[in-house]
């Protein structure tokens, strides 16, 4: 009940260092971000320009950090920082950006907006403009583990209907295992098959591995909500988990932002390198197969597509893998056009989903997705993030489209040859 | 002679052993060249068979001769240097075997034949300081300029002489040299410019007249804007090593061998508008960037005198005066209090930094 304007303030003035002074120091104001955000192209409101969703950090920036600013402040003609202003930026900041990174691409000069746009939402939280919906997730994330209220009991379920129904022993809190893979509430309440699928390769792969019962969830509701202080405690858990365990690797689960949190901004949250390797999981069966421990019996004939993830493909780089695993069983694969890292967001990443206040947006802006699928047609869309197949399922259920979704760990799962 | 006069350019193609084949290729090509789309060709090709083969006149003036020698220079027997056989080109110095008052003849002769309907092309700048500077038949450059000018249907100049005026208008231009652009103000000129210009360019150029009986469309100063449209350094293929930052330093460098950017050794690329980068010279085979030598920026006005062709553009011509470097010095002081004073607002608002929690969410 302390947020407050000052803190905000504050908060946004922390954010402004060598790079962000760079970065909107050298804005030409081209506006070729719009066209590469999702959020401006199917709403068509200049207001979702990415760079101009900045705007709060750009006004700190102006008028406390450059010359002119300053002098202009002196004399109130320097734009300011109020509460109305962070009331206005409110939706732009939380409801129309999904932090996917598209504009980032795009700019001719090179500005990361993406990270602008984070690094506001720092400000906005501070000063309690984050929308009720994240306060709620962070809330639960940080009082009961995870940003969908999933404890330890439910996940004990969940692992008790996977070791029925496979009969293979789910290892937990097994020390000194090669791998510790996290899961993302979504695949324990709504895909318990993700961890299925992941006992059944990780046994057929020949390699140890665990679950902590202590840190297990991998998603990061502060990197969403934008308080990097709940953020690196959130990371803290997975980091103390991993080294009580000593394990090499730690797997994050089919979750765009999570991967981002833990593997990208991580060792920066927490201000200390990792004694331990994060990768996605994408990336550890990609190795697999890699190391011939992958064998794959029977095709898919149907026409697939595959839909990158931002923070996996775009922010993270892991592109060739999911393509090399797709072909292992795919006969009919199509490329999404702007497939890869140019993929569009599917409208509901960086913390719109846990934001009820921007349903109505997200599945307007789902336009552009339905547009990409109309040219290739696909029987099925594969993805690697719950999070996209979540809302890829409302989507299409909105516009009336029959596509299946479908898992990539799990499909490979099921064509694991005996 | 008047007999094949009357034949159109597909008929004398075709007596010279071209099949319609190579014909077509060459119409796609140019149309390709020229950005047009390719529902052109066949009109290209219509035009071209049909059409008779317009008179063309070439005066020579203040020149070196090698505009003619570029655009004569057909390695071998290319259908390009036959459209330019296939025009009737009535009056040529170089070319044309006729001498003395048989040539100027030939010239008259062609101009009343043809009156507002010939093509006039013009290399070599026009001395106006003394008009015996240069001469033909005892007639001022000047003078036969005016004279054939006036029943032209359109004006190629061609080479940066006639264009700018050249070498021979360089500073500090002793003969008082002109381009023809300065003096006829009436007729459609098209300039083709460069020293010597690409050859592609000016078939290039004819084509377009034949086919549409009007002018490309041109830019500022005259030019084609299909070939010279874009900056050699926009569409040179060592510009991936410029965006880097990587240049040659001098011509034997690690760098130079690398064939790094040239810009640093004095490269005209950024400034100059030019197709060398695409179409490349003597049929395709390389142009002075990719032998290893900075573009000199043959096809802009004033060329000679842009301050040396091993200047870097961006190096200042001229000594830096005191007080610049005062005012740089002032200018860094400045800089560094201003850093000093961001870096203590920074500490300052991490100091106000009061962990936030999940109970500070909330007003």
């Amino acid at each position: 009940m302390s947020a407050s304007l000052e803190k905000g303030i504050n908060a946004l003035k922390e954010q402004v260092d060598s790079t962000v002074a760079a970065f909107f120091s050298s804005c030409v104001h081209c506006g070729m971000c719009s066209d590469a955000c999702l959020f401006y192209t199917e709403t068509g409101s200049p207001a979702s320009t990415p760079i101009n969703k900045a705007e709060p950090l750009r006004r700190i920036w102006k008028s406390e950090y450059t010359l002119l600013g300053r002098v202009g402040k002196m004399f109130g003609l320097t734009a300011k920082v109020d509460d109305e202003l962070l009331t206005n930026w409110e939706t732009l900041v939380y409801d129309n950006c999904t932090l996917c990174g598209r504009c980032s691409m795009v700019c001719p000069m090179g500005l990361d907006i993406a990270l602008l746009i984070r690094k506001t939402r720092e400000g906005m939280a501070a000063a309690g403009h984050a929308p009720e919906g994240l306060i709620g997730a962070t809330k639960r994330a940080v009082t009961i583990g995870s940003p969908m209220g999933v404890k330890l009991p439910a996940l004990m379920a969940q692992i008790g209907h996977v070791e029925k129904d496979t009969g293979l022993k789910i290892p937990l809190d097994v020390v000194g295992a090669e791998y510790m893979l996290l899961l993302s509430s979504m695949e324990i309440m709504n895909f318990p098959e993700f961890i299925e699928a992941t006992a059944k390769i990780f046994d057929k792969a020949g390699v140890s591995w665990t679950i902590s019962t202590e840190a297990f969830e991998a998603t990061n509701s502060g990197i969403q909500i934008g308080v990097a202080d709940i953020a690196a405690e959130l990371v803290q858990r997975i980091v103390d988990a991993a080294e009580k365990l000593q394990v090499k690797t730690v797997i994050s689960p089919e979750c765009g932002h999570a991967y981002m949190a833990i593997r990208w901004e991580g060792p920066n949250l927490i201000g200390k390198p990792f004694n331990f390797k994060v990768r996605h999981i994408l990336e550890v069966l990609d190795e697999f197969r890699k190391d011939g421990r992958l064998k794959i019996t029977g095709k898919e004939t149907q026409r697939l597509t595959y839909h990158d993830p931002c923070q996996v493909s775009r922010r993270g780089g892991v592109i060739e893998q999911p393509r090399n695993l797709i072909n292992m069983f795919a006969e009919n694969f199509v490329e999404m056009p702007d497939g890869g890292k140019m993929n569009w967001c599917c409208g509901a990443g960086g913390g719109v989903s846990s934001n009820e206040r921007a349903d109505e947006v997200r599945l307007k802006v789902f336009q552009r997705k339905k547009d990409q699928l109309d040219e290739i047609k696909p029987d099925a869309i594969i993805s690697a993030c719950s999070n996209c197949r979540i809302h890829l399922e409302d989507g299409l259920e909105e516009y009336n489209m029959d596509i299946p979704l479908m898992s990539l760990t799990e499909t490979l799962a099921e064509h694991l040859a005996d | 002679m008047t007999n094949n006069k009357d034949k159109t350019l597909g008929e004398t193609l075709r007596s010279q052993g071209i099949s319609r084949r190579s014909f077509l290729k060459y119409c796609a090509a140019t149309a390709s060249m020229m950005a047009l789309s390719p529902a052109m060709i066949p009109k290209i090709a219509h035009a071209l068979e049909s059409a008779r083969r317009p008179s063309v006149i070439w005066l020579s003036f203040q020149e070196c001769t090698g505009c003619t020698e570029s655009l004569t220079r057909a390695h071998t027997a290319t259908i390009e240097s036959l459209i330019f056989d296939a025009i009737s080109l009535d009056y040529h110095h170089t070319l044309q075997a006729a001498s003395g008052h048989a040539a100027e003849e030939a010239r008259e002769a062609a101009m009343k034949e043809n009156f507002g309907k010939y093509l006039l092309v013009v290399d070599g700048s026009i001395p106006m300081d003394n008009p015996g500077y240069s001469t033909i038949a005892g007639i001022s450059n000047y003078d036969m300029l005016m004279e054939s000018a006036k029943g032209a249907a359109a004006i190629i100049a061609v080479g940066t002489c006639a264009t700018y005026g050249g070498i021979p208008h360089a500073n500090p231009n002793p003969t008082g040299a002109v381009s023809v652009g300065d003096l006829i103000k009436d007729k459609p000129i098209i300039n083709v410019p460069g020293c010597p210009p690409i050859p592609v360019v000016i078939t290039g150029v004819l084509t377009h007249f034949l086919t549409f009986g009007t002018i490309p469309e041109l830019d500022h100063i005259g030019r084609p804007k299909v070939f010279y449209g874009q900056s050699i350094h926009d569409r040179c293929y060592r510009r991936p090593f410029y965006d880097k930052g990587l240049f040659a330093e001098t011509f034997d460098d690690e760098g130079a061998k690398k064939g790094w950017c040239l810009y640093k050794l004095g490269c005209k690329g950024p400034t100059t508008y030019n197709a060398c980068a695409t179409t490349k010279w003597n049929d395709g085979t390389s142009w002075p960037i990719e032998a290893g030598h900075p573009c000199l920026g043959c096809s802009e006005p004033d060329f000679w005198d842009g301050g040396g062709f091993y200047k870097s553009l961006s190096m200042p011509t001229e000594n830096i005066a005191q007080t610049a470097v005062y005012a740089a010095a002032g200018a860094v002081a400045a800089g560094v209090a201003l850093g000093a004073m961001n870096k203590s607002k920074k500490n300052s608002a991490a100091k106000a930094h009061n962990k936030t929690t999940i109970d500070d969410l909330e007003k």
